[in-house]
């Protein structure tokens, strides 16, 4: 009788977040002609959930599974403006057992681009400040159902995002790097013309809450710039929407915050010119209306002209 | 400079651009007030479903127009709507000469609330609502299809024996609206000639309040607010003076009485049983046919829903035995094997359009329940044919009558031949709806269906393909889901169909046409 329940975060994560690496996120910039492509996998499960601020377990849904593959491309069109592309793959299912005997899901999600833009890069005191902006888009390109929680593939609206970073670097290696963004997020169709969101709603559409993003990261570029790891933390807050009800599935018009906890290392060969590693952790730490997510990922980029 | 200017112009442009994507999401019905197709001046004479005599609720005679009393009403009415604020205004308009629609929207809503189902206490076991402390947790009613279906009947049944009796009255006293005795007076909707006492519209708040609060205890603040609302826009519409609303609302509060009373009694008290009374339904349908329904949630829900739902008094149909539907395939049987690999192959190959059908009709967990998706197509029609208020009851009371009497006569096959759902007899199967807490045959969804497709088939003879075409996918829509065999949906369809004629046959005789 119980039915899908929320698991928004690895949607949040490769949808306005995508991945820590080479992304709208970081300060990392290709040259002009030069690009980067990388392919990542990323498995998150969770076996808990905020329903509102609550946090519970349910096992008609038991521990809800979620895998995805993420290619993902940066291109320098210029010296200080980046294209970045991205069309994630995601797997969505319950382990065994659970009460609900659910299909999971399955497909493309989201084609993802982004333009990343370098306004200031210069020394200040004894290091670098750059500030980037980028400025991103979303859109499903599949027919994926939004109101299918916890295994939909993702919220099924378009998206334009407004972010700025800053990143200060020191000599040694050591930077500290901080971005925040806006999420627009639009309306989702989904399969049936009537639902609950605090009182009755007569269509098929489903608005999805904008929200806020956040980033902050420490890291360290050491063994001859070869070696990086970074330790993060990432936030979401929307800026409305209605609870997950009791015992009931979740819906793309919750309100959905999340905070969450990473590590990264990310490795360049120098031997193997423009071939790189990398390797994350997270874990969502506090949350409302998502999954008490943790999750991995294992990835290689390779650097290249054009 | 000048790519910061260029950069604060696009991302201004690109705010506009995504918010003019943002559609206004419709939270109602949307319609306006209009001018009705007929006023069914024998109104006061059609046959009553639960009042005995049209005038067994004691209204007296009005006093005259001429009078001073009246006139003192008359004056205080023209100095209300000669001074109305925007608020009063958008009640006049929200309430509508039609406030039938209305308050079958505000059930609707109230279903789909408290349409939640208990989960487990932390210790495993599972707490019921309780009628006695409806706070909970957890908070009474659990709005699933059988209590809804009952929730509708009984609320159509009241507005309709109401408004029967009203138009009793009206034709007998025939006291005329205030704007046609006072031509100064405005009024909001379009004019007609229906005499004004007592009040059709305060006959419906009432009703409709007294059985809303009735089945829906939390509500009662919200309930009271909305009818004191409806009944205040009564007088800001031109359409009664107050001696009109105080009789509406006395025959809108007796009817709900008698419809109550009745609900007190119909058995619905004792369809939620313990789990030892549950297990012996269980064992006797084990031992008659060999098989038996197993809840396979975790944890295990002890008890299915509403057991003895079948045993609920209908309202048309003398016995649920002779409606019952015959046995279904034996689990295991070639028969069954055949239904079974449809389903199987159906959930291997899910299509967008399959998907599609099942969501649609999904009307699952949190929504307004299958007899609700109905009620809301009963409304759009009766907008479409721009019915009055007691023909809107009339439709509106039939339909959910024989979707009452199809839930009865389903719930009794449920547990009568308590059989397995699909997820119970095939290994490994998977599902896009959610597996409900009641055995597999037949299909509720597909048995109110049938039922409310006849009843608007007969009432609106212009519809009957649309109409079935719905109750043939809904069916459908369940063998799509994986909660469902074609053989719970096509004897569902059948059954449902039979059990509207009784009705229908009644509503043949009601003297009201078709």
């Amino acid at each position: 009788m119980m039915k899908k329940f929320t698991f928004l975060l690895a949607t949040l994560l490769f949808v306005t977040e995508w991945l820590q690496a080479q992304t709208p996120l970081d300060a990392i910039m290709m040259k002009q002609r030069e690009s980067c492509f990388a392919l990542v996998y990323d498995e998150g499960k969770f076996d808990q959930y905020w329903e509102g601020k609550n946090l519970r377990t349910n096992a008609t849904i038991a521990t809800v599974n979620r895998q995805t593959v993420l290619p993902l491309m940066a291109i320098g069109v210029h010296n200080k403006v980046n294209l970045i592309v991205a069309v994630p793959y995601v797997k969505s299912f319950s382990s065994e057992l659970n009460g609900g005997k659910f299909a999971g899901a399955k497909g493309f999600q989201d084609l993802n681009l982004a333009l990343k833009g370098e306004i200031v890069n210069k020394q200040v005191g004894k290091g670098k400040l750059a500030a980037l902006a980028t400025i991103g888009y979303s859109t499903p390109i599949t027919n994926y159902l939004s109101d299918y929680r916890p295994y939909s593939i993702g919220f099924g609206a378009n998206e334009v995002s407004l972010r700025g970073i800053v990143q200060y670097k020191l000599a040694m290696g050591i930077y500290v790097r901080g971005a925040m963004a806006y999420l627009w997020r639009g309306q989702t169709q989904i399969e049936r013309d009537y639902y609950y969101n605090n009182g009755s709603y007569y269509t098929t559409w489903m608005d999805v809450p904008n929200a806020w993003s956040y980033n902050g990261v420490v890291g360290i570029r050491t063994l001859k710039n070869s070696l990086l790891l970074e330790a993060n933390i990432s936030g979401l807050n929307s800026t409305s929407g209605d609870d997950i009800r009791k015992y009931n599935a979740a819906q793309p018009t919750n309100k959905v915050d999340s905070e969450q906890l990473g590590f990264q290392a990310q490795y360049y060969f120098n031997k193997v010119k423009g071939l790189g590693l990398l390797t994350y952790y997270y874990q969502v730490i506090n949350g409302r209306n998502v999954g008490k997510v943790s999750g991995f990922g294992i990835g290689g980029t390779y650097v290249f002209k054009i | 400079m000048k790519k910061k200017l260029k950069k604060q112009i696009a991302a201004i442009l690109l705010l506009v651009v995504v918010s003019s994507c943002e559609n206004e999401l419709p939270t109602r019905a949307n319609y306006q007030a209009y001018s009705f197709t007929g006023l069914d001046s024998n109104g006061g004479t059609w046959k009553l479903i639960l009042l005995s005599t049209q005038d067994q609720i004691i209204v007296s005679a009005p006093s005259n127009v001429s009078s001073t009393a009246y006139q003192s009403e008359l004056a205080a009415l023209k100095s209300t709507t000669s001074n109305l604020n925007g608020n009063q205004l958008d009640a006049v308009n929200y309430w509508s000469n039609n406030s039938i629609v209305r308050w079958n929207e505000i059930a609707l809503e109230l279903v789909a609330k408290y349409n939640l189902i208990p989960g487990p206490n932390d210790d495993g076991t599972y707490t019921l609502p309780n009628s006695a402390n409806p706070s909970g947790p957890p908070p009474f009613p659990f709005a699933h299809p059988p209590y809804a279906c009952r929730a509708f009947a009984y609320l159509s049944v009241a507005q309709f024996d109401g408004l029967i009796t009203a138009w009793h009255y009206k034709y007998l006293y025939n006291r005329q609206a205030p704007y046609k005795v006072d031509s100064s007076i405005p009024f909001a909707y379009a004019d007609n000639d229906l005499p004004s006492y007592p009040s059709d519209g305060a006959v419906i708040a009432v009703a409709s309040r007294d059985i809303l609060s009735a089945m829906f205890p939390l509500e009662k603040e919200f309930l009271a607010e909305k009818a004191k609302e409806h009944l205040e826009s009564l007088i800001w519409a031109g359409a009664n003076v107050d001696s009109d609303v105080a009789a509406g609302e006395y025959i809108g509060s007796e009817a709900a009485k008698v419809a109550l009373a009745r609900a007190a009694t119909d058995g619905m008290k004792k369809a939620q049983m313990p789990k030892p009374v549950s297990d012996s339904i269980k064992a006797a349908a084990f031992a008659r046919f060999g098989w038996q329904w197993d809840n396979l949630e975790l944890p295990v829900r002890p008890v299915g829903l509403t057991p003895l739902f079948g045993k609920v008094k209908m309202w048309n149909v003398p016995t649920v035995e002779e409606v019952r539907p015959p046995i279904p395939p034996t689990p295991g049987s070639v028969e069954f094997q055949k239904h079974a690999d449809e389903l199987v192959d159906f959930a291997n190959n899910m299509t967008e359009e399959k998907r599609k059908i099942a969501n649609w009709w999904s009307d699952g967990l949190g929504t307004y329940t299958p007899p609700g998706h109905w009620n809301k197509f009963a409304k759009d029609f009766i907008i479409k044919y721009k019915m009055n208020p007691i023909r809107s009851a009339r439709t509106l009371a039939y339909m959910n009558m024989a979707i009452m009497d199809a839930g009865i006569s389903c719930w009794d096959a449920k547990y009568y031949y308590h059989y397995p759902r699909p997820i119970q007899t095939i290994p490994g199967f998977k599902v896009i709806l959610g597996t409900p807490n009641f055995p597999s045959y037949t299909s509720g969804h597909s048995t109110f269906s049938a039922a409310a497709a006849e009843v608007l088939s007969y009432i609106f003879p212009n519809e009957v393909g649309l109409c079935k075409s719905w109750a043939m996918e809904a069916a459908e829509s369940r063998i799509y889901g994986g909660i469902h065999y074609r053989f719970d949906t096509e004897v569902g369809i059948t059954q449902g169909k039979s059990v509207a004629q009784y009705t229908i046959n009644v509503a043949k005789n009601d003297g009201a046409g078709n």
